[in-house]
């Protein structure tokens, strides 16, 4: 027995801050005293570390895909390959307890407390008191609650806590590949946003595979490294990035799926730190410009070199307006300069100062050029 | 069983003397309530018929509970036997209490037996179900995810299940032991000679002594509140978390406490 345990625990640090690749083989399942697959022929391959959305109408099966990958649901026809080896071919409750699993519900167990409900695996994976109550110090400092969280029971914390809580709990035993189902869909939106952002952020601490589904085109495309959409009846419309499938959807029911405003969408993908940025022409403010310099480019800093005004179009300085980050998305700056008259945007550094100017020309060519969907892709 | 039977019959000086022979003008005059009779009377009459009413309500809650639980976990796994255990077990509440003993009476004479035959049949609808409403009313969610993390049906059903039936579980117990607490004393009618019902009956049946009927009935209320008060403790101790709780997320504890079929008369949640 004791042979066995340091076996498993040895197993386990090998699993250590690692994720293992997915694949689906041709995966279908029927249910029966039903004609009509739920889903049929799924294939695609998921990369170690890599966050695959699954997304699409319901009824069209995501669900049921992410839930065969730990045999929730049987699979008909077909397999699934975690790091290279076959679902099937493993103790459905061992095979669970080393995927993480997140749900919309969250399902938090009422009994216990945020300690327990996140001791959950660990403790059936046999670890012992020391070394749970290590992890659990470690994981809700990952997810940014105090320390005397632990105590509380789940009833006791905000709704957005809970949800952390859930991921933390799923995240416990260190697993190379976590599902979550449609984990951020029952909160608020300004929620919502905020535990996506800390989430992408966590996942680039720990880079997990991770199976996300989603009914929302919006998150998907936030959240995913790929995008697997489905259509009605369980087949895969298109797998892809983000951005291919936003600028090259697959057909008819994919480009009415991510919608009209796919271009939008596209520049939502990119911040301002993509782009080259045009030299603002800063000018300490209560000094008078020089004559000739475009009005627009115009930037009236205080001694530090943030922003306190611009000139009007009448040469006459005027309030500073919107401001932007190099981490704002593309698409929420041409909304700013939009509803700034068209008006070069001001975007400052990280210490606050002018760092330029960004045109909507420059924004839109960004966009015909096809870097839209530019290196990483993601804001973080 | 054998050793807990006590005959009928030869219980001691119950009735007292109201002849010219008592000196006491409450007990002549068989006043509201005589303390110097009751006090008198309390090591011989009441303190003995306390405990066997304590004793007759524990082992039928008890023996009831163990039932009830095994019928429900039945119940609980193979789903079509709900209907049939509920329907039998409505089946014996609705017997009338009267109408049961004298039945038995024949087959287990007039003993312990027979009391506590009629006393668990009646505690056996409440408990069983209110285990069941327990068990069924875990969040679906709450088990998807234990079974999603890799616990078993068995450690799904001890670690999850069954923990979060506790609040229902104590609803039915509070119910189930409140009843019987009363039901024990109609025992006495059809001459079973145990509990609180003795001194009832004798004083009813015999003389009307206003004293002893009130002394036992107000003893049985007192039996109830306290045992009652006893498990609201117990309850708070096992399952902490359902009295800490702020959000609903803890299944309503139904209490069917009606003679009727599938009514649930109160929605017991503790503050």
């Amino acid at each position: 027995m004791a042979g066995q345990e340091t076996a498993e625990q040895r197993a386990e640090s090998r699993q250590h801050r690692t994720a293992a690749p997915l694949e689906f083989r041709n995966v279908s399942k029927r249910y029966p005293g039903s004609d009509k697959p739920a889903l049929k022929g799924l294939s695609f391959e998921v990369p170690a570390g890599d966050i695959c959305v699954l997304v699409g109408p319901s009824g069209c099966g995501k669900t049921t895909a992410m839930r065969m990958v730990n045999r929730m649901i049987d699979i008909t026809e077909g397999d699934i390959l975690l790091d290279g080896e076959s679902v099937r071919s493993r103790n459905p409750a061992d095979l669970r307890r080393h995927i993480g699993y997140v749900i919309q519900q969250i399902g938090l167990f009422p009994h216990l407390s945020i300690r327990d409900n996140i001791a959950t695996v660990p403790r059936l994976l046999g670890w012992d008191r020391r070394r749970i109550d290590a992890r659990v110090a470690e994981l809700l400092e990952l997810i940014s609650l105090p320390p005397e969280t632990r105590q509380r029971y789940p009833a006791e914390v905000s709704g957005g806590q809970r949800q952390r809580v859930g991921v933390a709990r799923a995240l416990a035993a260190d697993p190379p590949l976590m599902l979550m189902d449609e984990p951020f869909g029952a909160i608020d939106p300004i929620t919502r946003e905020r535990l996506q952002d800390e989430f992408l952020r966590l996942q680039q601490d720990i880079q997990k595979t991770i199976v996300f589904v989603t009914h929302d085109i919006d998150e998907a495309i936030k959240m995913g490294d790929r995008i697997a959409i489905l259509r009605e009846g369980g087949v895969l419309a298109q797998y892809d990035t983000p951005e291919r499938i936003l600028a090259q959807p697959a057909d008819e029911f994919v480009a009415r799926f991510v919608g009209l405003d796919r271009g939008l969408k596209r520049l939502s993908l990119s911040s301002l730190s993509d782009l080259s940025l045009e030299e603002a022409s800063s000018v300490p403010d209560g000094t008078r410009p020089p004559g000739q310099t475009d009005p627009q480019r115009v930037v009236f800093v205080d001694d530090r070199g943030r922003p306190v005004g611009r000139l009007g179009a009448d040469r006459e300085p005027e309030p500073v307006g919107p401001i932007a980050q190099p981490d704002t998305s593309l698409r929420d700056a041409l909304s700013l300069i939009m509803s700034d008259g068209n008006r070069p945007l001001v975007v400052v550094d990280a210490d606050g100062a002018v760092g330029g100017l960004a045109r909507i020309d420059v924004i839109a060519g960004a966009l015909a050029s096809g870097n839209g969907g530019a290196a990483n892709g993601k804001r973080a | 069983m054998g050793g807990l039977v006590i005959a009928s019959g030869g219980s001691g000086p119950v009735i007292p003397n109201f002849g010219g022979g008592s000196s006491n003008a409450c007990e002549r005059n068989n006043g509201l309530f005589c303390w110097h009779w009751f006090t008198q009377h309390w090591s011989s009459t009441f303190s003995p018929a306390l405990v066997q009413h304590i004793v007759l309500v524990g082992i039928a809650v008890g023996i009831g509970f163990l039932i009830a639980f095994a019928l429900a976990l039945l119940a609980y796994r193979v789903r079509w036997l709900e209907t049939p255990i509920a329907g039998i077990s409505s089946l014996l509440y609705t017997i009338p209490s009267l109408a049961l003993f004298q039945i038995l009476v024949p087959f287990t004479g007039l003993t312990l037996l027979t009391a506590e035959i009629g006393l668990v049949s009646y505690t056996l609808l409440l408990l069983f179900r209110n285990i069941v409403t327990g068990l069924r009313e875990v969040p679906q969610e709450v088990r998807d995810a234990a079974r999603g993390m890799g616990l078993t049906p068995r450690q799904i059903l001890l670690r999850i299940d069954l923990p979060l039936a506790i609040p229902a579980i104590f609803a039915g117990l509070r119910v189930a032991t409140v009843t019987t607490i009363s039901l024990a004393t109609v025992a006495a009618i059809v001459g079973v000679n145990e509990g609180l019902g003795v001194p009832i009956f004798d004083a009813i049946q015999r003389v009307n002594f206003k004293t002893e009927f009130i002394a036992a009935a107000v003893l049985a209320i007192a039996l109830a509140w306290v045992a009652d008060l006893l498990l609201v403790v117990l309850q708070r101790l096992v399952a902490p978390w359902a009295s800490r709780r702020r959000s609903s997320l803890v299944p309503r504890a139904v209490v069917h406490a009606i003679r009727g079929r599938h009514r649930p008369i109160s929605a017991v949640r503790e503050a």
